[in-house]
C-alpha cells in the first residue's frame, strides 16, 4: 500500500488556534498579507491566478472557479455582485459554519480578493436562517475589517471601494441554488430560476454576479499567498487542492477534516474520524451529501476522495458532507428521514420535484411503518424516473440520486418491510 | 427568421419564437399548462417537455428559444412518457371530482389524460394531499386548492396585468396553494380572466357555477356591446339564453382579455321586460298593439304628412350608439335619403368624447356604447344639435316636430345612467310624433306615439366599429322573443312601405350596400371583420 500524503492545512491551518476570529490574531498570523499582494496584482492576472490554482466550486457542484470568473462580462455599465454562498444546509454538511465560526477574516480576505478580481464593490454573504450565531461572529468580523479600513470607501489604503453585508435567509435549502438565492435576496419567494441567461449576466438585481461557496472563497487567500503552482501541486491531476469533510454519523470522531484532494477514502474514514464507532463494521457511506448515490462499503473500496474518482464509482464529491452508517443501520430508515427532507424543501414550483418528492416520502413512510406493498419499491424507482431530469433544478435530482442508490443496492430490506 | 425541424417536418420559426409559439403557429400543440401567450413565460409545469437533438436533457418547449436547424421531436416515446409521467405527478394529489366540477369538458387535465394518461392511479385515497375548498375570492371567482396544478397563470395575471398582485403561492413542496392574503377578495376590475386562463377547475366562475355543463352550451362568436374597445368575445348560450361570456384571443384588441362588467354585461339584457309587439298610440291617445305592417305604414304616412308640413327640417334621426352599422346604415337611408332629414345625433351623454377616453390602461373605455365610431363615421352626429340635450331644445323651440329614435340603454351601467335616459325620455316627451325602436320597456315607452320592438346586441348579427375605427363582425346568439326584428329590417320594412327600394335579405346583404355606399368602408369585406377585425379610415 502506498502510503499516504502528508496533508496540507490550508483552511483549516489556525482553526484550533485561540482567538483566531479577532483581526489581531488574523493579522499576528499573517492574515490579509494576500489581500495586501493582490491589490497590488491585475485584475486578469489575479483571474488567471485561480485559473492556474484548479480551484473548484465547494459548494457541491465543483465547477472550475476561475472559469465562472471569466464569463462575468467586463467593461458593462452595471456593477457585478459576489454572492458568498452560506446557506450550507445539505444534509451531512457543516464545513462553512466551522470556518465562520472560527477563521471569519479569512472568507472576509478571500471575498476581497474575489471583489478586487471582479471590480465588485458590494458583496453580500447570504447565511442560512439557522447561523444566525455565525452570522453574529461574521458580523463582528466584519466590523473589525472595517474599522480597520480593509474594507470601507477605501480596500486597506487602495482606490478601490468595497462593502460587504451579512444577510440572513429565512430557512429554506433551495435557496442554497445560486439562482434561488438571489431570488431570496432580491425579496422574493426562493425560486430557482430558468438557465439561461445564466447569472454572470444577469444575476442580482438583473447585472453579472457570482455566487461562491464559503470554502471556496477561504481559499483564495492561500493562493494568493503561496501562488497557483503551490495549491495546484496538491492533490490530483483534475482535482486540485485541498477539501473540507464534514463527517457525522456512525464513525468514533465526527467533526469537520481537511484533506488533500485525492486521500483515499476508507483511510479516512479510519485514520481521520476514527474508524467506525463502537467497533461495528461499516455498512454503507453517503460521501457528499445527503443528495448523492449512497456507496456500499464494498463500493467504498480503494475509491479516492476527489471528484473523478467517487464519480466513477458512482457517487459525487458533493458538499463533503460525509454521512457513515454501520451495520446497525436501517437503510429504509435511512432514505426515508432523507426523503422526507427534500418533500419539505421542494419549493413547489416545478410539477415532478413539488408532487414526486412528497409521494415518495410517503411510500417511504409507509414502507418503515409496515404497510407498504411490494409493488411499492419499483413504484419508487418509477418516481425516480419520472422526476430525473425534468424539472429547472437539481433539487429532484437530489431526491432520485437517493432514492435509486438506496433501493437498488439494498432492495432486499426495503422489500422485507413490505407484505404482498 | 431561422428554420427547424419539428418531428420531421421543417419549418420557420419567427425571430425570438420558443418551440411552442412556433410549434402552435404550425398547428402542433404541445402539451401545456402554464404557458399562456399573453403572460410572461414560467416554465413550471414541465408538460411541455420536448426532446431537442444535442441536448442531453428534454427541455421545455415554452423557454427553448428556437435555433437555426434545430431538430425537435415532440412525439417520441421518450417524450411522451415525460408527459405522461408529469401528468401522473398532477393527478397523485387532484382531487378527482369532475362530476361536479364546472371546468369538466373543458379541462386540460381531463383533455390530456385521455391522451398521454389512461394510467390507473396508484396512489390510494387516503395518501392524498388535502386542501382547502370552495374559498370565496370576491364577486368574480371560487377557489378550490385541491383542483389547482399551479401553473401560477392567475399569480402572473395580476403581476403583469392588472400588476395588482393579489395572488401568490402559500406554502411549499406538495402543499403550495394559490391563494390571497388572508382570502382577501379580488376585487379588481379583471379578475375575472383568471377563471378563463385557469387550466382546470381550480378557479371558476361565481356567475356561471353550476348553471350548465358546458358541452350542453353552444357558442356564437360576438363582440363585446359593453364599451367602445370592441373585445372579442364568445358568448355560450343554450335554449336562447346566455349563460355566460368569455373573451376570444384577439392580439390587436383585448389579448386574452375581458374586463368583468363587460363579461357580466349580458345580464342586462333580461332585467327589465322586453317589448314583445308594436305599439301604437290611437286617435284616443292610448297606446295599442299592432302589426308590423300596420305600424310601417301608419309611421311612413305621418312622417310624410309632417314633411309637408313643416319641411324635411323638422323630422330628427336620433340613433343609438349600440345598433350595428347595418342597422344605422339603413336608419340613415330612410330618415336622411328617403325622408330627407337633416337633423342626426346619437349622443346622450359625450359619446363622441369618451370614445376615446381610456378608463384604464387595459381594455376599458369610459363609452359604454360598441360603436359610437360607427354612428360617427355614418354621419349620424349634427355639428348644430350638439346633441340630445340640442335636440331637445329644438324640438321644445317647435323646429323639430316629429323623430325617429333608436335607444337601447348601455349594457354596462354607471351612476349617471338614470339621468341619462331622463333625457332621452324628455326627448320622446317633446316630440309631436316619435317612432321608438326599442328592446326593453321603460318608463319613455308611454310617451313615444310608436314604438318598435328590435333586437339587442347578442340577438341580431352585425358589425360593430370600435373607438380605433376597428370594423368587426358579431354573430346572433339567440333568437328574440316576440315580434322583435333587427334594426336593419324594421328599417327595411320602412323603405319598402315608403315606396323605396328595399332587396336585403340579411344583414349581410345590407353589409355589402354599406360598403358600396360609405366611403369609409369601400375596401372592407364581411370577412376582414372577422378576428383581428379591419380598421377603417
Amino acid at each position: 500500500m502506498p502510503a499516504l500524503p502528508v496533508m496540507t492545512k490550508i483552511l483549516l491551518a489556525n482553526i484550533d488556534k485561540p482567538d483566531q476570529a479577532s483581526i489581531a490574531k488574523y493579522r499576528e498570523r499573517g492574515g490579509y498579507k494576500a489581500l495586501e499582494k493582490a491589490l497590488a496584482m491585475e485584475q486578469t492576472a489575479l483571474i488567471d491566478e485561480v485559473k492556474a490554482s484548479g480551484l473548484r466550486g465547494r459548494g457541491g457542484a465543483g465547477f472550475p472557479t476561475g472559469m465562472k470568473w471569466s464569463f462575468v462580462p467586463r467593461n458593462t455599465n452595471k456593477p457585478t455582485y459576489l454572492l458568498c454562498n452560506a446557506d450550507e444546509s445539505e444534509p451531512g454538511t457543516f464545513k462553512d459554519r466551522i470556518l465562520m465560526e472560527r477563521d471569519p477574516h479569512m472568507l472576509i480576505e478571500g471575498m476581497a480578493i474575489a471583489c478586487y478580481a471582479l471590480n465588485c464593490h458590494l458583496s453580500y454573504i447570504y447565511i442560512r436562517g439557522e447561523y444566525e450565531f455565525v452570522a453574529n461572529t461574521q458580523q463582528k468580523a466584519l466590523d473589525e475589517a472595517y474599522e480597520a479600513k480593509i474594507l470601507g470607501p477605501s480596500v486597506m489604503g487602495k482606490d478601490f471601494a468595497l462593502d460587504i453585508f451579512v444577510h440572513l435567509g429565512q430557512g429554506a435549502y433551495i435557496c442554497g441554488e445560486e439562482t434561488s438565492l438571489i431570488e431570496s435576496l432580491e425579496g422574493n419567494r426562493g425560486y430557482p430560476r430558468i438557465k439561461p441567461p445564466f447569472p454572470a449576466t444577469h444575476g442580482f438585481l438583473a447585472s453579472p454576479t457570482v455566487v461562491n461557496n464559503v470554502e471556496t472563497l477561504a481559499a483564495l487567500p492561500w493562493i494568493v499567498q503561496n501562488g497557483a503552482a503551490a495549491y495546484a501541486a496538491i492533490g490530483t491531476e483534475k482535482s486540485k487542492g485541498t477539501k473540507l469533510f464534514s463527517v457525522s454519523g456512525h464513525v468514533a470522531k465526527p467533526g469537520v477534516y481537511e484533506v488533500d484532494l485525492g486521500y483515499p477514502l476508507l483511510d479516512f474514514i479510519n485514520k481521520e474520524a476514527g474508524g467506525v464507532a463502537n467497533g461495528r463494521k461499516l455498512k454503507a457511506v453517503i460521501p457528499g451529501g445527503s443528495s448523492v448515490p449512497v456507496m456500499t462499503a464494498a463500493e467504498c473500496e480503494g475509491v479516492l476522495l476527489d471528484y473523478e474518482s467517487l464519480l466513477k464509482a458512482g457517487s459525487m464529491l458533493g458538499s463533503g458532507g460525509m454521512i457513515v452508517l454501520d451495520e446497525t443501520t436501517s437503510m429504509p430508515e435511512t432514505l426515508s428521514v432523507i426523503a422526507d427532507f427534500y418533500a419539505h424543501e421542494s419549493c413547489g414550483q416545478c410539477t415532478p420535484c413539488r408532487e414526486g418528492t412528497g409521494w415518495a416520502a410517503k411510500i417511504l413512510k409507509n414502507i418503515i411503518a409496515g404497510e407498504g406493498k411490494r409493488s411499492d419499491v419499483d413504484l419508487l424507482l418509477k418516481i425516480a424516473d419520472m422526476m430525473e431530469g425534468k424539472t429547472i433544478c437539481p433539487l429532484a435530482d437530489a431526491d432520485v440520486m437517493p432514492i435509486r442508490s438506496f433501493v437498488t443496492k439494498f432492495r432486499s430490506e426495503f422489500e422485507d418491510l413490505c407484505s404482498n | 427568421m431561422p428554420k427547424f425541424t419539428l418531428n420531421g417536418q421543417e419549418i420557420e420559426a419567427k425571430a425570438g419564437q420558443t418551440i411552442i409559439q412556433a410549434a402552435e403557429d404550425h398547428g402542433v400543440e404541445i402539451p401545456h399548462y402554464c404557458y399562456h401567450a399573453d403572460l410572461p413565460i414560467d416554465g413550471n409545469c414541465r408538460m411541455c417537455l420536448v426532446d431537442v437533438e444535442k441536448m442531453p436533457k428534454l427541455t421545455p418547449a415554452c423557454t427553448t428559444l428556437v435555433n437555426e436547424g434545430m431538430v425537435v421531436r415532440s412525439e417520441n416515446e421518450r417524450v411522451k412518457q415525460a408527459v405522461r409521467g408529469v401528468l401522473e405527478f398532477l393527478l397523485i394529489n387532484h382531487p378527482v371530482d369532475c362530476p361536479v366540477c364546472d371546468q369538466a369538458g373543458e379541462c386540460r387535465l381531463q383533455d390530456y389524460y385521455m391522451v398521454y394518461g389512461l394510467h390507473t392511479s396508484e396512489i390510494p385515497l387516503g395518501m392524498k394531499v388535502r386542501k382547502r375548498k370552495v374559498i370565496d375570492l370576491g364577486p368574480m371567482v371560487v377557489l378550490d386548492q385541491e383542483r389547482c396544478v399551479l401553473c401560477s397563470r392567475c399569480i402572473r395575471f395580476f403581476e403583469h396585468v392588472t400588476e395588482t398582485g393579489e395572488m401568490q403561492f402559500f406554502g411549499r413542496g406538495d402543499h403550495v396553494a394559490i391563494g390571497t392574503f388572508e382570502d382577501r377578495p379580488l376585487n379588481n376590475p379583471y379578475s375575472g380572466n383568471v377563471v378563463d386562463i385557469c387550466p382546470v377547475g381550480a378557479l371558476t366562475s361565481r356567475d356561471f357555477r353550476f348553471k350548465c355543463r358546458v358541452w350542453f352550451l353552444h357558442a356564437t362568436d360576438s363582440i363585446c356591446g359593453g364599451c367602445s374597445t370592441g373585445c372579442a368575445v364568445r358568448i355560450d348560450h343554450r335554449d336562447g339564453a346566455i349563460f355566460r361570456m368569455i373573451p376570444r384571443r384577439n392580439p390587436e384588441v383585448n389579448r386574452s382579455w375581458l374586463c368583468d362588467e363587460g363579461r357580466l354585461s349580458f345580464h342586462e339584457l333580461n332585467k327589465t321586460e322586453r317589448i314583445s309587439r308594436p305599439l301604437m298610440k290611437g286617435r284616443d291617445g292610448v297606446q295599442a298593439p299592432v302589426t308590423w305592417e300596420e305600424a310601417v305604414r301608419s309611421i311612413d304616412a305621418r312622417l310624410k304628412e309632417i314633411r309637408a308640413a313643416n319641411g324635411a327640417g323638422s323630422i330628427l334621426g336620433f340613433a343609438s350608439p349600440s345598433a350595428t352599422n347595418e342597422g344605422l346604415f339603413l336608419f340613415k337611408r330612410y330618415v336622411g335619403d328617403q325622408l330627407g332629414a337633416t337633423q342626426f345625433d346619437f349622443r346622450v351623454d359625450s359619446e363622441d368624447k369618451n370614445v376615446l377616453e381610456e378608463e384604464d390602461q387595459i381594455l376599458r373605455h369610459f363609452d359604454k356604447h360598441p360603436n359610437s365610431t360607427g354612428a360617427i363615421k355614418l354621419g349620424l352626429m349634427s355639428k348644430e344639435l350638439g346633441g340630445i340635450d340640442g335636440a331637445i331644445e329644438a324640438a321644445r323651440a317647435g323646429q323639430i316636430k316629429a323623430g325617429v329614435v333608436i335607444y337601447f340603454p348601455p349594457l354596462v351601467r354607471r351612476a349617471c345612467d338614470e339621468e341619462v335616459e331622463g333625457r332621452v325620455f324628455e326627448l320622446i316627451d317633446v316630440l309631436e310624433y316619435s317612432v321608438v325602436l326599442a328592446a326593453h320597456k321603460s318608463e319613455w315607452q308611454t310617451a313615444a306615439s310608436v314604438v318598435l320592438p328590435v333586437t339587442p346586441w347578442s340577438e341580431e348579427e352585425g358589425t360593430y366599429t370600435n373607438f380605433e375605427g376597428r370594423v368587426q363582425f358579431a354573430g346572433k346568439a339567440i333568437d328574440a322573443g316576440g315580434d322583435a326584428l333587427a334594426v336593419w329590417e324594421a328599417f327595411a320594412m320602412l323603405l319598402h312601405a315608403s315606396g323605396a327600394e328595399s332587396p336585403w335579405m340579411s344583414a349581410e346583404d345590407v353589409f355589402a350596400s354599406l360598403t358600396e355606399h360609405v366611403p369609409a368602408y369601400r375596401e372592407v369585406t364581411l370577412d376582414k371583420t372577422r378576428l383581428p377585425g379591419v380598421i377603417v379610415g
